[in-house]
């Protein structure tokens, strides 16, 4: 019987302490990096350079990937909406399924999933190895703040270039989703936009740019928290890598869960 | 003043149990000691490269873990760090990790700096034309080492911490080292720790040796006493001979055991 109990309650539990402390920790580092980027910001401390470097790599060389996955949104929901709407609902609708699902959740979710694997993993990599092969340690021994100096530019470039993206993908995936509509269901340009319009509101751009600006800033805060806690040489970087993704997708869909109880009432 | 007082480390098993160590300005004091002993991790400790689990350092009177950020910056400031691996930055070319030794917001394009981070890599022996615009990637590992010694001493700091600074390297460039170390000491009265394996060097350019054994500092002397020491475990250190007698009766031993838990199994 005790044994019972302590095999099918007591463990449970204490995994789940475990887990609720092992939250707890990363949710008090993450924090205290945030604050740490927000000193540095507004103290001047991150050279403007390096947030243009990471602007580049994060935003320009995104680009073709966001577009790609925008078309591939807006022509998808098309198609299966379109297969959807029976006759007794004018095809018009389908103007407004499709930019709403792409304004409000495709855009920005799938955004942030190609940054994830584009740009948060390779800057676990990046600043887990220069944690395993000490370069954070010179650099603090050469008196340069790694937060200044790595984690800074990264979340800056990170938290601006995402609601662009967004923007970007938005208005692609709106415009593939009307020529597919008119391609493959023979639905006018004007009728699509017409629908579209009928039930639009102002607030759901914002709704969406919200939503970048919150991943936009997550993504890059997750994977350098995690580079920063890399520990065990190139077999570290590979497990923290993963850490990472698995950590930010779950983040992703937990945060992109909360906002329409947060902002749609 | 370096001050190690008392100072604990473990990490899974204890590492430093207990570090008392004073290393007075201008002096210069080699620590070496059998490998995975802690060598790397006392260094660390420094200038808060890694925080001791009890006991503190002090740097000229002031602690790196009680006084506060700012002193803690400006200790990082005066101490300057030779890193075992080099731990150059592989996103940088040895030109631009030199500049990373300067005082922050220097310029890399203007003259004083090239000339500076040139002199600086002719200190270790290395062309600066042929090195300057390479990446760490494209450096064989004593060449690395050598820039990051430059990229320390570039700084000219107050106090220098070298973990290994001449291991990997060929006799040419272990002599051109110990020179500069000993040289950048004469000219600027710099306080010197050098941890090191070459028990040679150490005993020529230090004012004093510290054994590291276990956790705890096992001799601490002038290279005359050391030589000197009836301790079996310095007299290892001290000579080849001995040392190499040591190797060969611990893999004795080892062939012993492992003859012994051989038998044991097969019964
Ligand atoms: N960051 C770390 N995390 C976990 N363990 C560590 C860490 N740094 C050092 N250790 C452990 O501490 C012990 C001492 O390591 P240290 O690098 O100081 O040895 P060392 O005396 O410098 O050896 P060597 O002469 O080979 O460089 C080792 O057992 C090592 O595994
Ligand atoms: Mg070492």
């Amino acid at each position: 019987m005790n044994k019972l109990i302590r095999r099918g309650l007591l463990r449970p539990l204490a995994r789940v302490g475990r887990t609720a402390e092992a939250v707890a920790e990363h949710a008090g580092q993450m924090a205290s990096l945030s604050w740490g980027v927000a000193a540095a910001t507004l103290r001047g401390r991150v050279s403007m350079r390096s947030i243009i470097d990471q602007f580049w790599e994060m935003g320009v060389q995104s680009l073709p990937l966001v577009l790609v996955t925008a078309v591939i949104s807006g022509v998808v929901t098309t198609q299966q909406g379109g297969y959807q709407l029976t006759s007794t609902i004018p095809l018009y609708v389908l103007g407004s399924v499709v930019a709403s699902s792409v304004v409000l959740e495709l855009g920005p979710v799938m955004t942030s999933f190609v940054l994830i694997g584009r740009v948060g993993a390779r800057i676990t990599a990046e600043i887990g190895t220069m944690q395993v092969s000490e370069q954070i340690d010179a650099l603090h021994s050469l008196g340069r703040d790694p937060i200044a100096v790595l984690a800074a530019p990264r979340v800056i470039a990170g938290t601006i270039t995402t609601p662009l993206l967004v923007s970007i993908a938005n208005v692609v995936g709106i415009f593939a989703g009307m020529v597919a509509a008119r391609l493959s269901l023979g639905l006018g340009y004007q009728s699509f936009l017409y629908g579209a319009r009928m039930y639009w509101h102002s607030w759901d751009l914002l709704y969406s740019i919200n939503k970048g600006i919150v991943f936009g800033f997550i993504i890059p805060l997750i994977s350098v928290h995690m580079g920063f806690r890399t520990r065990g040489g190139a077999e570290g970087v590979g497990r923290s890598t993963t850490a990472a993704v698995v950590f930010m997708i779950i983040s992703l869909l937990v945060l992109d869960a909360t906002f329409p109880s947060l902002f749609l009432n | 003043m370096i001050e190690y007082i008392d100072v604990h480390k473990a990490f899974d098993v204890p590492v430093l149990t207990g570090v008392n160590l004073t290393v007075q300005t201008g002096e210069t004091l080699s620590i070496v000691g059998p490998s995975g002993t802690g060598k790397s991790v006392l260094l660390k400790t420094t200038n808060g490269l890694l925080v001791p689990d009890q006991g503190d350092v002090r740097v000229d009177g002031e602690s790196a873990y009680f006084d506060g950020d700012e002193t803690l910056r400006r200790i990082r400031g005066k101490v300057g760090y030779v890193f075992q691996y080099a731990a150059l930055f592989d996103s940088m070319t040895v030109c631009e990790n030199i500049c990373a030794g300067l005082p922050l917001g220097v310029n890399i394009r203007e003259g004083w700096v090239l000339e500076k981070v040139a002199q600086a890599l002719e200190d270790v022996n290395l062309d600066p034309r042929q090195v300057m615009n390479k990446l760490p990637a494209e450096l064989s590992g004593g060449m690395k080492k050598r820039v990051g010694l430059a990229r320390t001493i570039v700084g000219r700091p107050e106090i220098l911490l070298y973990d290994e600074p001449v291991t990997g390297l060929d006799p040419v460039n272990t002599a051109a080292v110990s020179r500069l170390i000993r040289d950048i000491r004469e000219k600027t009265g710099v306080t010197s720790i050098i941890v090191t394996h070459d028990i040679e060097q150490a005993l020529e350019i230090s004012d004093r040796v510290a054994l590291l054994e276990h956790g705890v500092l096992r001799f601490v002397g002038t290279p005359g006493e050391f030589q000197a020491s009836p301790d079996p475990v310095v007299r290892a250190f001290a000579d080849r001979r001995l040392a190499a007698e040591a190797a060969v009766r611990i893999m004795e031993e080892d062939a012993a055991d492992l003859k012994k838990d051989m038998e044991e199994e097969t019964p």
